[in-house]
């Protein structure tokens, strides 16, 4: 079995964020990066199903950034993959779903995977569609946001969040693509000899040009910070007049008082 | 301008997310058609042409012959833009529609901005505007973020939609309902935490229940669990859950690095403290000065209305 | 009449031979249980525990001979060094027999034993055999009779007892009967310097002497073949601490306190890390549990075992050893249990305590270490969390890397990536960089040093956690990498003194770091401000305040510093009333260990025990030496319901309220101290964790006014 587990490297969401130069995407200096959470729990599902097939499927890890994704891609390597191939784009962010799913589709086509575990989404651009438009484009079987995944003889079973905390079950066969969502599994912490083996393992390198040329369906026509959602509101006084305000404010703040 | 908009069914039921799709069509002012696989029984409020396919036939989720359902909807209908609820149901087929018919897809859009579409990026902390550069496109729209303005009304005009056959890749089993074991908080939209200072263990059900008023679940600091007040389960911060509800209320909580940590990450904060320099002010979107156990019964009252 | 004995008197030279025969086999069957022994700790890694020898001797002969150790608890030790003295003096009175009797006598005529000399060395003897008979008694009435609670009563104690009190019984009546035949009326004098031989004499004294003669060589040979017994059963029974223990002594960890080995991570071919079996231990390791007695002096002090957690120190090393002689192939986390390995705290008091220098706390990191590194397990998700917040962010909290130095926004607080020199680097550590309690700390520390016209630089947003709450977890990896980063910047920046306010911090910057190939001098704020004090560099106006300090285990335990600290809140008019565990014997407040990433499940808080302890002090103020402690307590006061009747400051905070201004210093005297008594009065008297800044701030006004 041929597994493929796409992942991307994203800041890490503490950190403060501003717009770069262009006003296209967020400005790098001072952010720290780590593995897309919800691709974290897609290469733990990829290194699980392995160990329950006795160590026979190979697991390739994908992903597509600058420089510094290779930290990613050696955690995953780290976690259980067993070859990288690194698409180097430092152009990444301008790129739209449409494109970036064309990139992996165009890789993958002639690899022939039998699975493909991607997150649900990422946590910067949250668009909630690669993973989607990857299995549509190589014509795979696609179930998203997993919160259990089973495999058994060509077959996986898997449990789809839905709203209220309902699951969907459903069974898809192989090959297909997975996208998975926070509660599938728990990743595991590399352990110290493979974090070792994993600084020895094969990463290619691909750039952009030998892939696809599709053009972008969708751009970003400007990125900002969001108006201040009137942060640092006290309310001082009068209980009544307090009880007021703050449910004025709940109701046009959040979409939680309707 | 016309908008297909994509209804929600499931386990027999429209679901009321589907109206947010009309208000979206409005707000965007743009002539709408609605499809829906489901069943007559649960037929929107909506006065336009409704495209049904029915769900027993089709299944409540089957993306394969949902998005050819769809497909056939937009040949016939030919409309500028395809409008999803970004849901478990919307994101899971909006792609495959986009896919089929090459068109870009802008993803859980919150706002409108002289007609280009606001998304969310980096948790909320930037805000893209988004324009598709495809004839036609795919939305799918932030659940809540446009709300109906009244009432929905009118009875829709119903044209059946059926394939040729219902030959899928995809096998859907059922629902599994959701479990009740103890409580998972890093999933509520709605946290209200009790701290020291509500005081005592006697004034915990009164932070409970203004956590129900609110459909959400009690949270609390780790004194108050450490205290034995309230189950460890409910602990919020680095050694408990670490949650991104839409909503945080802070009960008496000063705000020690360990709960800032676990909590900072939800979309909206409103503390009630006694003091107004603690540190909970700092991240918090609203700060109500006052007692809490004076406040937290006068609020929870005004909510269960 | 002559002061002398005949030595072998009534039993015959004929009995020379078989007596040499029967120890000579004693003294066979000790070495081969010996023997036996060392097989098991070779079980276990090479470990050079035998450079500076000389040292090790001296420490060895101190220890030993001096009960040092042994005494630290006076209960139990009083009796156990009278015993064990009296013990080494009836030893050498038997050498100082055979040196005459088979050696100085018989080749050159020598007696030794004989006149005033003989006189003091029956006496003395006679004395140290009733010493040793009395302490025993007493011991053995605290096992058998009124037992502490922990203390174990085995098979080997009925027979060290029985063994013991039989050995010297039979001395004596054996003692008794000669004296009954031989002196009580022939030499009456002499008798009288074996005053319990005498007494027994008394008893026997109707007997004719054919009757003693036979009384006596039945006494003579039950304590001969008693005493040959004992040598025998040295290595097989618990008498085996009589050589563990003073060679622990001489195997004793010369390194600085809380030195842990630093893993090769580039070493080829190594993958296993950690012990997970015996064989993963060094011998040293192995060799502990057989210098260990049992006495329960580390379970006793155990914060963990005190708070009903799964964790007994004596018991970790006891299953080491069970598990070397019985089952070297079985996992010795199983054995031990991961619930003990994680609630360790490392606060030393354990191996502080122990009378046979057993190393408790590097045998749980180093199976916490496998647990970590060859089975990515933790305590808790919290802790992975936290591990990979520090991989990502360098702060456990997650909170954004850049926002580090934040808290210094205003302060006259230089950042050396600015370029900016300094006197004195500033490592704030995380606590005191992102926690808002703590960092009222750092920026009183900075406020200190710019009164003493100290300049303070910081890395801001380059510095990442110490990793010393990581290292202690087992998670070397991670520890090396984020430390690696922190040498590079402070060797970079060409930093010739560090400062701490976290005495964790303090420990793996000045000592872990080195092997690392960080060598330049760490000081704990405490001892820094103190000769501050000193050198007159900085001025206090001093107001009375009751406290009570809180050692933490790493300023304490690990580094010793317990006078400074205490100086400089005298100082600055503070009237210490002392908990009762304080210094060496402080209790931990539950965070050490990395146990400040986790969350404490079991048992009941470490850190409420600790509170209660300050509150019955009767001081409304407990102060504290480090961040982890100062969170622990705030926590605790509330979680014990102490709000109102203690408070938490650090020693900083404590003395950035009393800095006197520069016009004080010139003109300090009586009236400006009463000035200050009164201006301050009431912030003393406070019971509020924190007094709102605007209240210091005019406290602070009061004193100049």
């Amino acid at each position: 079995m041929k597994i493929l587990v796409c992942i991307k490297q994203v800041p890490d969401m503490e950190s403060r964020f501003r717009p770069n130069g262009e006003k296209t995407w967020y400005d790098e200096s001072d952010l720290a990066f780590r593995m897309n959470e919800y691709d974290e729990y897609a290469v733990e599902q990829a290194v699980q199903l392995k160990e329950q097939l006795g160590g026979e499927p190979e697991i390739t890890v994908l992903s597509i950034g600058p420089e510094r994704t290779v930290e990613a891609i050696k955690k995953a390597l780290a976690m259980g993959g067993d070859r990288a191939v690194h698409i180097r784009d430092d152009r990444y962010y301008q790129k739209d779903p449409w494109q970036i799913a064309s990139m992996i589709a165009s890789y993958a086509k002639g690899e022939a995977f039998d699975l493909i575990f991607t997150g649900m989404q990422s946590q910067d651009r949250g668009s909630a569609q690669v993973g989607v438009i990857v299995a549509e484009l190589l014509g795979l079987s696609c179930a998203t946001t997993l919160v259990g995944f089973s495999y058994d003889g060509g077959t996986i079973t898997v449990k789809r969040e839905l709203e209220g905390g309902i699951k969907g079950v459903a069974k898809l066969k192989l090959p297909a693509l997975v996208t998975c969502q926070l509660g599938l599994n728990t990743p595991r912490y590399p352990t110290l000899p493979n974090i070792m083996k994993a600084k020895k393992k094969e990463i290619a390198s691909l750039t952009p040009a030998e892939l696809s040329g599709e053009a972008e369906l969708t751009a970003t026509a400007a990125i900002y910070p969001p108006a201040k959602k009137g942060g640092g509101l006290v309310l001082e006084g009068d209980i009544g007049v307090q009880v007021d305000r703050l449910m004025g404010i709940l109701k046009e703040k959040t979409a939680v008082l309707r | 301008m016309k908008a297909l908009l994509i209804g929600e069914y499931r386990q027999g039921k429209l679901l009321d997310t589907t109206y947010e799709l009309k208000a979206f069509a409005d707000r965007l002012g743009a002539d709408s058609v609605m499809l829906l696989v489901g069943s007559d029984t649960e037929l929107p409020k909506y006065a336009g042409k409704l495209y049904l396919a029915d769900a027993a036939k089709y299944g409540e989720y089957n993306p394969d012959l949902h998005k050819q359902l769809v497909l056939q909807a937009v040949e016939k209908e030919n409309p500028d833009c395809i409008v999803f609820v970004h849901s478990s149901y919307g994101w899971d087929l909006a792609p495959r529609v986009a896919v089929a018919l090459k068109a870009g897809q802008v993803s859980e859009i919150v706002a409108l901005n002289e007609g280009a579409y606001e998304v969310n990026a980096c948790n909320a902390k930037l805000r893209r505007t988004v324009t598709p550069r495809s004839g036609r496109c795919v939305l799918t729209i932030q659940a809540g973020a446009f709300s109906p303005s009244g009432e929905p009304q009118g009875t829709p005009q119903l044209e059946r939609l059926e394939l040729s056959g219902t030959a899928s890749a995809i096998e859907f089993v059922g629902y599994e309902a959701a479990e009740q074991k103890g409580v998972d908080l890093s999933k509520a939209e709605v946290i209200v935490s009790a701290g020291r200072g509500v005081g005592k263990k006697d004034n915990v059900p009164v932070i409970a229940a203004l956590a129900s008023a609110l459909g959400g679940e009690l949270g609390a600091s780790r004194p108050v669990v450490d205290a034995g007040w309230v189950d460890h389960s409910h602990q919020v911060g680095t050694t408990g859950q670490t949650v991104s509800p839409k909503l945080y209320v802070a009960c008496g909580i000063s705000g020690a690095i360990q709960h800032l940590a676990g909590m900072k990450k939800a979309d909206f904060i409103v503390a009630i403290n006694k003091d107004k320099d603690a540190p909970i002010g700092e991240i918090a979107d609203v700060l109500v000065v006052a007692d809490v156990m004076q406040f937290v019964p006068a609020f929870t009252a005004k909510c269960a209305r | 009449m002559e002061a002398t004995r005949e030595i072998y008197w009534n039993v015959g030279h004929g009995v020379v031979l078989p007596m040499y025969l029967l120890t000579l086999l004693a003294f066979a069957a000790c070495a081969y249980g010996c023997w036996k022994r060392i097989e098991v700790y070779r079980q276990g890694k090479p470990l050079n525990r035998l450079d500076n020898l000389r040292e090790r001797i001296m420490l060895m002969a101190t220890n030993l001979f001096g009960q040092i150790r042994v005494l630290r608890v006076a209960g139990p030790g009083i009796p156990h060094a009278l015993f064990f003295w009296g013990f080494v003096v009836l030893f050498i009175g038997t050498l100082l027999v055979m040196a005459q009797a088979d050696v100085s006598q018989p080749l050159f005529g020598v007696r030794i034993l004989t006149g005033g000399f003989y006189k003091a060395y029956s006496l003395v003897l006679d004395l140290a055999g009733l010493a040793a008979l009395v302490t025993l008694f007493g011991l053995a009435l605290r096992r058998f009779v009124a037992r502490p609670e922990g203390l174990k009563i085995t098979r080997d104690d009925y027979l060290m007892h029985g063994l013991l009190s039989a050995i010297i019984v039979t001395g004596f009546f054996a003692e008794g009967v000669r004296m009954a035949a031989t002196e009580l009326r022939q030499n009456p004098d002499l008798a009288r310097f074996s005053p319990i031989g005498l007494f027994v004499a008394g008893q026997f004294a109707a007997l004719d002497l054919q009757s003693l003669k036979e009384l006596h060589r039945l006494w003579w040979w039950c304590h001969f073949l008693l005493v040959t017994g004992f040598i025998a059963a040295i290595p097989w029974t618990k008498f085996r601490h009589l050589l563990t223990t003073p060679a622990n002594y001489l195997f004793v960890d010369l390194r600085p306190k809380g030195s842990i080995a630093t893993i090769d991570l580039e070493a080829e071919g190594v993958e296993h890390f950690g012990v997970d079996k015996v064989a993963d231990l060094t011998w040293k390791d192995i060799f502990d549990a057989d210098a260990c007695t049992s006495c329960k002096r580390c379970q006793d002090r155990c914060p963990a075992f005190n708070t009903d957690k799964p964790l007994s120190p004596m018991q970790v090393v006891q299953q080491i050893g069970e598990t070397a002689c019985t089952a070297p192939q079985a996992d010795l986390i199983e054995t031990v249990g991961r619930d003990a390995l994680w609630s360790c705290t490392t606060c030393r008091s354990c191996q502080e305590i122990c009378p046979a220098q057993v190393e408790h706390v590097n045998k749980v990191i180093e199976m916490r270490r496998n647990l970590v590194l060859m089975q990515g397990e933790f305590p808790g998700e919290e802790v992975m969390v936290a591990a990979n917040n520090v991989e990502v962010n360098g702060n456990p909290f997650g909170m954004a890397y850049a926002e580090r130095g934040k808290w210094s926004d205003g302060l006259p607080v230089r950042h050396l990536s600015e370029g900016e020199g300094a006197d004195i680097l500033y490592f704030v550590g995380c606590y005191a960089s992102f926690d808002k309690r703590n960092q009222e700390v750092a920026k009183s520390f900075v406020k200190i040093c710019d009164a003493a016209g100290v300049s303070v630089g910081i890395l801001g947003k380059e510095e990442r956690c110490c990793g010393e709450p990581l290292r202690k977890l087992g998670n070397e990896y991670l520890y090396q990498v984020t430390a690696q980063e922190n040498i590079e910047l402070i060797k970079g920046y060409g930093v010739k003194k560090i400062v701490t306010t976290c005495p964790h911090c303090l420990n793996t910057l000045g000592r872990d770091y080195r092997d690392l190939g960080l060598d330049v001098e760490v000081e704990h704020y405490t001892v820094f401000i103190d000769r501050l004090l000193t050198q007159g560099t900085l001025a206090l106006a001093p107001h009375q305040f009751d406290y009570t300090y809180h050692d933490s285990c790493y300023l304490g335990r690990y580094q010793g510093i317990m006078e400074q600290p205490r100086n400089v809140l005298h100082v600055a008019g503070g009237r210490i009333n002392e908990m009762q565990r304080s210094g060496l014997e402080s209790f931990c407040c539950g965070a050490g260990g990395g146990r400040i990433l986790a969350e404490e499940k079991l048992g009941s808080r470490i850190n409420v025990q600790r509170v209660k302890m300050a509150e019955a002090t009767g001081a409304p103020l407990i102060v504290s030496n480090c961040p982890f402690c100062l969170t622990m307590f705030e926590d605790g006061i509330k979680t014990g319901d102490c709000e109102g009747k203690l408070a938490v400051r650090d020693l900083a905070e404590v003395v950035a309220e009393r800095l006197a201004t520069p016009l004080e210093i010139g003109k300090a005297g009586p009236e400006l101290s009463m000035a200050a008594v009164t201006a301050l009065a009431e912030v003393a008297g406070r019971i509020e964790p924190a007094p709102p800044e605007e209240e210091r701030l005019a406290a602070a006004e009061g004193v100049s006014a």
